[in-house]
């Protein structure tokens, strides 16, 4: 199966509103690797070249070179069937992934939140040959090196310098200023939670599905058709959230063994396209960390979010926080206390 | 094990001593290197030993001298042409580069040219810009012939007696300023030969590899010391033999070092030492660099008259430290 996966102006500077295209590296219909240049973009501040990301067939262009274009707004589209390092934190429609699965697109209209994160490197640097040959065997990305040789060059010094892994870092710093930004946005919404105690064993499956069975009755918070839980997984580049789609009518097998599949994936930062949009809720599973409590956050066009903590004793915490433009007290208790009773039966 | 310590002039006459003892089809033929021995005394007194007959003076004609040589070598001899200055060859270069060079190629291979031609050069003597050039490239560049650039009396002695045996022609460079210095290791007494195309590691240091040759592997070693003293260790390579050239010591060296510093005495442009840059560039040990390889080389002028410019116009010892010391200094 192969997915659209629009390509966007990327967000290259914390003022970048808008890039003009300067010029495409592909036409339609062209065979391209992860890593190929796209397109190169120009700034006030920067210019750039945008590199696919993933394997793929490019579908459209959707831009003309010279045209201002929105970041977030895509510039051409690809099919591709890979896997792809992407994270993605709620879109401005909440059923992103629909248009991208399922419609034939107008291009144009398709929406994405910023589906990689911005990472602005210089795209060509000066190193001895050593710290390259060094850099690539520790997997190390050479442009994230600070050189401090004659002539702005990349020494070995300044490679032995080099933190734990600065790709990951770069990367990480990067996830992490969208996950802060996200949720930066929605603290400003008024929103309360919820906790209780529970004594009963369920693994995460059937959370998710007793979950999304819960919100599913009731109809009347939805704002969104479809149920979409984002499952919080520590990955090797910092939190990644994958989209498990209606996991109410999975079979508790199948779902158990889509986590897995897509938690093994996560950790090296590869997450399904399809998975990564269309969220309506978040779970933070703190269980694997022993950890009792965390403060529940709400992601941006989502009106739940759930934290299960681990209390000792076989006893777990259950915390409900709500979006109060949505939902009522009552209604924030309510849903806790049927996900409760649905996992207690 | 001898403890001998000869000059290279001196080893040199023994090496030719010995190969004539060896082979009666051995002669040396040369402008004054009969009766008054040599310009540089290297033939001394061997004209008394060997006659009239083996030790050759001639005519003031490098072209008729090394076609001499070339006929002979054709007809089972093996002479061995002393020209007087390197610069001189110039006159004969008809016969060395289109004709001892391709006789073996142009023939099938059914004919051999078993010469060597020795042969003065470098700077250093006051004696200005038309004798005191180092024309290895000019060898080096003409496929059928072997370039050798002795560095030390022990090596010309053991690199001449292969030279000499060598079935092919060969060009024998030797250093003016090398013939009355004797070496660092004593020369060995007997005949043993020193193959040709084998690089000399002539120290081990893990800081820097220097690829030298001729006179300024010696300028080199006195930088290794003086560094050493200071925490550098230094590799210091010889080549010998510039062609063939065999860089595999470079490569191994550059391994450990990652660094590599390059020097030679005639002039950096289209110059030998950027063939071991080239070779090490194109390497697999490429990789190894953590610095930018140095040259360091004479300039791209006539050698100056005057003393003071003579010297200034190639690498000297201090050149070779403040080189040394700042690619190992800047290039961690």
């Amino acid at each position: 199966m192969s997915f659209k996966y629009p390509v966007v102006m990327p967000k290259m500077s914390m003022t970048m509103e808008t890039g003009e295209l300067i010029n495409f590296h592909v036409k339609v219909g062209d065979h391209v690797k992860s890593g190929d240049i796209l397109f190169e973009v120009m700034t006030d501040k920067i210019d750039m070249e945008v590199d696919a990301p993933a394997d793929g067939v490019i579908e459209s262009l959707v831009a003309e070179p010279g045209a201002i274009i929105e970041i977030g707004k895509p510039v051409l589209i690809m099919l591709t069937e890979t896997e792809v390092m992407a994270f993605d934190f709620g879109s401005e429609e909440g059923e992103t992934s629909q248009v991208i699965e399922k419609k034939p697109v107008e291009p144009v209209e398709v929406t994405i939140a910023q589906p990689t994160p911005a990472i602005v490197l210089n795209e060509k640097v000066k190193a001895v040959p050593k710290a390259r040959t060094e850099a690539m065997a520790r997997g190390i990305d050479i442009r994230t090196i600070a050189p401090t040789g004659p002539d702005n060059t990349i020494t070995m010094h300044d490679l032995g310098n080099a933190r734990v892994d600065p790709v990951i870092s770069a990367r990480q710093k990067a996830n992490r200023a969208l996950v802060a930004k996200a949720i930066e946005n929605s603290r400003s919404i008024a929103q309360a939670s919820f906790s209780r105690k529970v004594n009963s064993e369920f693994d995460i499956a059937m959370l998710i599905k007793a979950w999304a069975k819960t919100l599913r009755s009731r109809p009347d918070l939805a704002i969104h058709t479809n149920i979409g839980v984002a499952l919080i997984i520590e990955s090797k580049y910092g939190s990644a959230l994958p989209v498990f789609k209606d996991p109410d009518q999975l079979s508790h097998e199948d779902l158990t063994s889509l986590i897995a599949r897509t938690s093994e994936s996560a950790i090296d930062g590869k997450v399904p396209l399809a998975m990564l949009t269309g969220a309506t809720t978040t779970i933070f599973d703190l269980r694997a960390y022993s950890m009792n409590s965390a403060t529940p956050l709400l992601f941006p066009n989502q009106i739940t979010s759930l934290t299960i903590g681990d209390i000792g004793n076989l006893e777990k915490n259950i915390s409900l926080t709500i979006d109060l433009n949505f939902c009522d007290f009552y209604d924030g208790a309510m849903l806790l206390d049927a996900l409760i009773a649905s996992l207690t039966k | 094990m001898s403890d001998r310590m000869l000059t290279m002039a001196e080893a040199i006459r023994e090496a030719m001593s010995i190969a004539f003892d060896e082979r009666p089809e051995v002669f040396l033929l040369g402008e004054d290197v009969g009766i008054y021995g040599g310009a540089f005394g290297v033939s001394g007194d061997m004209y008394h030993r060997y006659g009239a007959e083996r030790v050759l003076d001639t005519p003031i004609a490098e072209l008729g001298i090394v076609g001499a040589a070339v006929g002979a070598a054709l007809s089972g001899m093996r002479p061995i042409v002393e020209i007087q200055f390197s610069d001189f060859t110039a006159q004969a270069m008809d016969q060395i580069a289109n004709q001892a060079a391709k006789i073996h190629f142009m023939l099938g291979g059914a004919l051999h040219v078993p010469m060597v031609l020795r042969t003065p050069q470098g700077s250093g003597t006051g004696a200005a810009a038309q004798h005191s050039q180092n024309l290895e490239p000019w060898f080096a560049s003409v496929p059928g012939l072997k370039v050798v650039v002795p560095s030390n009396p022990a090596d010309a002695k053991g690199l001449l007696l292969s030279s000499i045996d060598d079935p092919n022609p060969v060009i024998f460079l030797e250093h003016k300023l090398l013939y009355k210095i004797p070496g660092r290791e004593p020369v060995p007494e007997g005949s043993e030969r020193i193959p040709l195309g084998v690089s000399k590691v002539v120290r081990e240091g893990k800081d820097l590899t220097i690829v030298a040759t001729g006179i300024m592997v010696n300028k080199a070693w006195e930088v290794c010391e003086k560094l050493s003293t200071e925490g550098i260790s230094i590799t210091l390579i010889d080549p010998r033999t510039i062609s063939p050239l065999d860089m595999q010591p470079v490569y191994e060296s550059v391994d450990k070092t990652g660094r590599l510093l390059v020097v030679q005495e005639g002039p950096a442009q289209a110059g030998f030492i950027n063939e071991v840059i080239a070779q090490m560039a194109g390497s697999a040990s490429f990789g190894s660099l953590i610095a930018p390889i140095k040259r360091l080389a004479g300039m791209n002028i006539p050698i100056p008259y005057a003393p003071q410019l003579e010297k200034a116009a190639v690498p000297q010892i201090e050149d070779i430290e403040i080189a040394a010391r700042e690619i190992v200094k800047n290039w961690r």
